[in-house]
């Protein structure tokens, strides 16, 4: 006997919601058992944890900083993934974004801080867009798959950071430190409360709105056609290689301003870890968002909440492990969760010679 | 014994039943025919056979052993396959590999696997070449490879879901043939159809399914009477497609809606599939085009279409050259089109019932390219109760539809925009007698309010009852022109066969 999954005919109703609560009362189980053995309370620590994250405001924003460019990261992978693709760049789409602001600083550091900061972020876009540009070339032109052009461009635009910040930008008085010298003051995103800059309110504007664009627009729905299929696509007249360009270039656009956001608010200088694994986060973001960039904004936050919480215990003596088994332990059922929404469970009989390949080539063709 | 037994089987699906206690007994060595209407619950129960569903009651049986199946690979163990409708090929595979795939022998050699497929497609008359591209082969000769992937993991009872509907007439006297073979070698063929006459010609017994039930099981082929088989399938008169009445209106002076010029069409291997194609239809008028399937219909209408390129020639629609036109400005234009493949290129199956519906039209429900909701929700309403399709769920992804409730949300999108052509490829192929009836009322109440139709289908008798002018193609190009009210059966299939040159075809 063994299980497979079989793909719904139409997803759970509202699904989503109680999975997701499922999801996390189970890792939320399993991690007490964890923590029990290793000799902590687990309601304390659970507590701990949602205090640093939802308990306070200083907790919130907290958790908002930390959801900025997890969402940004988040709606990049998804808006690609609602036409089927897959943009495995947004690490090296937010560390070319804070190269391109960083660079713009360091072109005009003299420059008031209203005109310098969009600049920086403009930058950071278009940063974002170049480091994608070549993918949605190949993918548009040649139909080279994205997957690995993405993919491999991460390398390129962390060995680039590295070079600046080891060689031509390095800052004289940084200690040998591989940094960028500090940015100019006036640089900096201005609060909105407590740690919070206003990199959340653009964070927010540009997650809800390029996601209720996406869910709305004749982009967005054309997005979906050529996603569930390329001939009806051509069909009813839409142009799948302008389709394919402008949706990993946006992606990599979107991923960019994560970069910049990063760079001119929670940061002080460009560092080689400026992207901090957010670009691969939002593949999981995505992932549990069901690839709609819609649903993105409420995911990123929860994600977020997760990562901020995970880490605020390690300050009380719960080993770094712990902490991080418990996040992954949540992931993992929110990620259960999201494939219960569309797949169910199905018991197989008997295994045959040959049995899982035809199995498989079934569901494949189902 | 029996070798099949299927008894009480129930099946509910959200919203639908789908099998209500039916009832199936097979014998070893015969054909048996399951016979209903779409929606009757032939598939559904055949699925349940094939282990793709798990009955929610009721039991299988064979050869007197009840059996449990959770999947496909379960029955295929049991020696139960099954050809479905839609085939299950993987198009860059060759038909050898696509026969092996998932019951290979460890060690590969090419050369004697070919071989082995080759002689056992020879021994049951499954003419095919082996080391062929399955994306290369026609609608036959793939559900050729089909049955070949079934008897190469040998099974003894085959399920045959709607074979003949995208077969030629001559394809399906083999197809006969070939289920002949089977059951002298002591298999169990259950055929799935609608047609009669392919019943009453292959089969040695036959089940009638309605609403999910068995309404008569097992009758003896050699006794049976054709209305009252009709009757028990339909529940009703049954709708017999009539002769049409010659459209009065087509006036021979009238300029042509749509003309094609010397159009050709190259596949990727340089050969002309289609080859200087010219024709016309008038406003009103009904041109019907008949043909064994690959013979260059399918790419014929694709081009028309605007879906792939023509290597030269025209495609006018009322007078406006639309040769280098886009698929949509061709649309726009007033060229509907109806594909060949509904599921993929005239639907998109991942997406729900508005979002299909408006295909054609969302630009239209935008302001500043944002979708309006309510209009567009209300238009595909309006749809589909125009065309009478029937959705469980507005919202849920359209693959979850049977093949009629498709066929009409699409014809009904397509000719909602008001077309002065049609191109309809394979309306009606796969669909029950009361779905074929709608579309093909469609068609004529098009044509009657004046849109020129271009109908290619592999029925001859619905080109006959439809066509004003009936064209044949072969080899890619158009051979013969025949007026459907004095046609000759003989001589229409000599065309198809390529035995005829070209005459004077207009």
């Amino acid at each position: 006997m063994g299980l497979r999954l079989a793909r719904r005919e139409s997803p759970v109703r509202g699904g989503q919601v109680l999975a997701f609560a499922v999801g996390l009362l189970a890792a939320l189980v399993v991690g007490a058992a964890l923590l029990a053995m290793s000799g902590h309370a687990p309601i304390e620590v659970y507590r701990s944890m949602f205090d640093a994250a939802l308990g306070s405001p200083r907790g919130w924003s907290a958790t908002l900083t930390r959801a900025v460019p997890l969402g940004l990261a988040g709606l990049a992978v998804a808006i690609a993934g609602s036409m089927g693709l897959w943009n495995i760049g947004a690490e090296g789409q937010i560390i070319a974004g804070a190269i391109g602001g960083a660079w713009v600083a360091r072109l005009a550091p003299d420059l008031a801080g209203p005109a310098l900061i969009p600049l920086m972020l403009l930058a950071a876009v278009a940063g974002g867009a170049a480091l994608a540009l070549g993918p949605a070339i190949a993918r548009a032109r040649l139909g080279v798959n994205e997957i690995i052009t993405t993919l491999m461009l991460n390398e390129v635009a962390i060995r680039i950071v590295r070079y600046l910040v080891n060689g031509p930008w390095k800052d004289p008085d940084g200690n040998n430190f591989p940094v960028a010298p500090v940015l100019p003051e006036q640089s900096g995103l201005p609060t909105l409360f407590e740690r919070s800059n206003i990199g959340v309110v653009i964070a927010a504007v540009v997650v809800i709105g390029v996601g209720w664009y996406a869910a709305r627009s004749t982009w967005g729905y054309e997005l979906r056609i050529a996603g569930s299929s390329e001939r009806a696509a051509e069909y009813v007249g839409i142009s799948l290689k302008a389709k394919l360009f402008s949706v990993l270039v946006v992606s990599g656009a979107i991923a960019g301003l994560a970069g910049g956001i990063e760079l001119t608010g929670s940061s002080t200088r460009l560092v080689e870890g400026v992207a901090n694994g957010y670009g691969f986060a939002g593949i999981i973001v995505a992932a549990l968002a069901l690839m709609r960039p819609s649903g993105v904004a409420a995911v990123a936050i929860a994600f977020g909440a997760v990562q901020i919480g995970g880490e605020s215990i390690q300050t009380q003596g719960v080993p770094s492990a712990i902490s991080n088994l418990l996040q992954a332990l949540i992931l993992f059922g929110a990620l259960a969760a999201a494939v219960w929404v569309n797949y169910r469970v199905v018991r197989t009989g008997r295994s045959v010679e040959g049995g899982a390949g035809s199995a498989a080539a079934a569901g494949a063709g189902a | 014994m029996l070798a099949v037994e299927l008894v009480d089987i129930w099946k509910r699906f959200p919203g639908v039943v789908a099998n209500a206690g039916a009832t199936l007994g097979v014998r070893s060595g015969s054909v048996h025919a399951v016979l209903g209407e779409n929606g009757a619950g032939k598939s559904t129960l055949m699925n349940v056979l094939a282990g793709v569903y798990q009955p929610d009651e009721g039991s299988v049986v064979l050869n007197g052993e009840p059996q449990r199946f959770a999947s496909p690979a379960d029955a295929i163990a049991c020696g139960v396959g099954m050809v479905h409708q839609e085939f299950r090929l993987i198009p860059t595979f060759t038909v050898t590999e696509n026969v092996v795939l998932g019951a290979a022998p460890t060690r590969l050699d090419r050369g004697s696997l070919r071989a082995q497929v080759g002689e056992l497609a020879e021994r049951f008359g499954l003419l095919t070449d082996p080391g062929r591209p399955v994306w290369q082969l026609s609608m036959g000769e793939r559900q050729r490879v089909e049955i070949l992937k079934a008897l190469w993991r040998d099974a003894s009872v085959l399920i045959l879901d709607e074979p003949t509907a995208v077969l030629t007439p001559g394809e399906a006297v083999e197809l006969g043939r070939v289920t002949r073979a089977m059951a002298d070698d002591g298999r169990s063929v259950i055929f799935i159809s609608h047609k009669l006459d392919e019943v009453t010609a292959f089969c040695d017994e036959a089940t009638v399914m309605r609403g999910g039930a068995t309404v008569a099981a097992s009758l003896p082929v050699g006794e049976l009477d054709a209305s009252r088989l009709a009757e028990l399938m339909v529940g009703q008169a049954t709708a017999v497609s009539q002769r049409r009445q010659r459209a009065a209106q087509v006036d021979g002076e009238q300029s042509p809606a749509l003309v094609v010029r010397d159009l050709r069409v190259r596949d990727v291997h340089g050969r002309a599939v289609v080859d200087d194609v010219s024709l016309d239809v008038r406003p009103g008028e009904i041109v019907g085009i008949a043909g064994v399937a690959g013979n260059g219909q399918r790419p014929l209408a694709d081009a028309i279409a605007g879906l792939s390129p023509a290597e030269h020639g025209q495609v006018v629609v009322a007078d406006a050259d639309l040769s280098t036109a886009s698929p949509a400005a061709r649309s726009a234009a007033g060229l509907s089109y109806v594909p060949e493949d509904r599921l993929g290129v005239g639907l998109a199956p991942r997406l729900d019932a508005v979002e299909n519906a408006v295909m054609r039209s969302y630009r239209r429900f935008a302001r500043r390219r944002i979708v309006d909701r309510a209009a567009s929700r209300a238009h595909t309403e309006g749809l589909i109760d125009r065309y009478r399709v029937k959705v469980a769920r507005m919202d849920a992804p359209l693959a979850g539809l049977s093949g009629g409730n498709l066929q009409r949300l699409l014809v009904g999108r397509e000719l909602d925009e008001k077309p002065t052509v049609v191109v309809a490829a394979q309306p009606t192929r796969g669909l029950d007698v009361q779905g074929v009836a709608a579309i093909q009322q469609i068609l004529l109440d098009q044509s009657a309010a004046g849109v020129a139709v271009l109908l290619i289908s592999e029925d001859l008798d619905e080109l006959l009852a439809l066509s004003d002018r009936l064209l044949v193609m072969h080899g890619g190009a158009v051979v013969a022109s025949f007026d459907p009210d004095d046609a000759d059966r003989t001589a229409i299939g000599a065309a198809m066969a390529g035995a005829v040159s070209t005459e004077g075809v207009s």
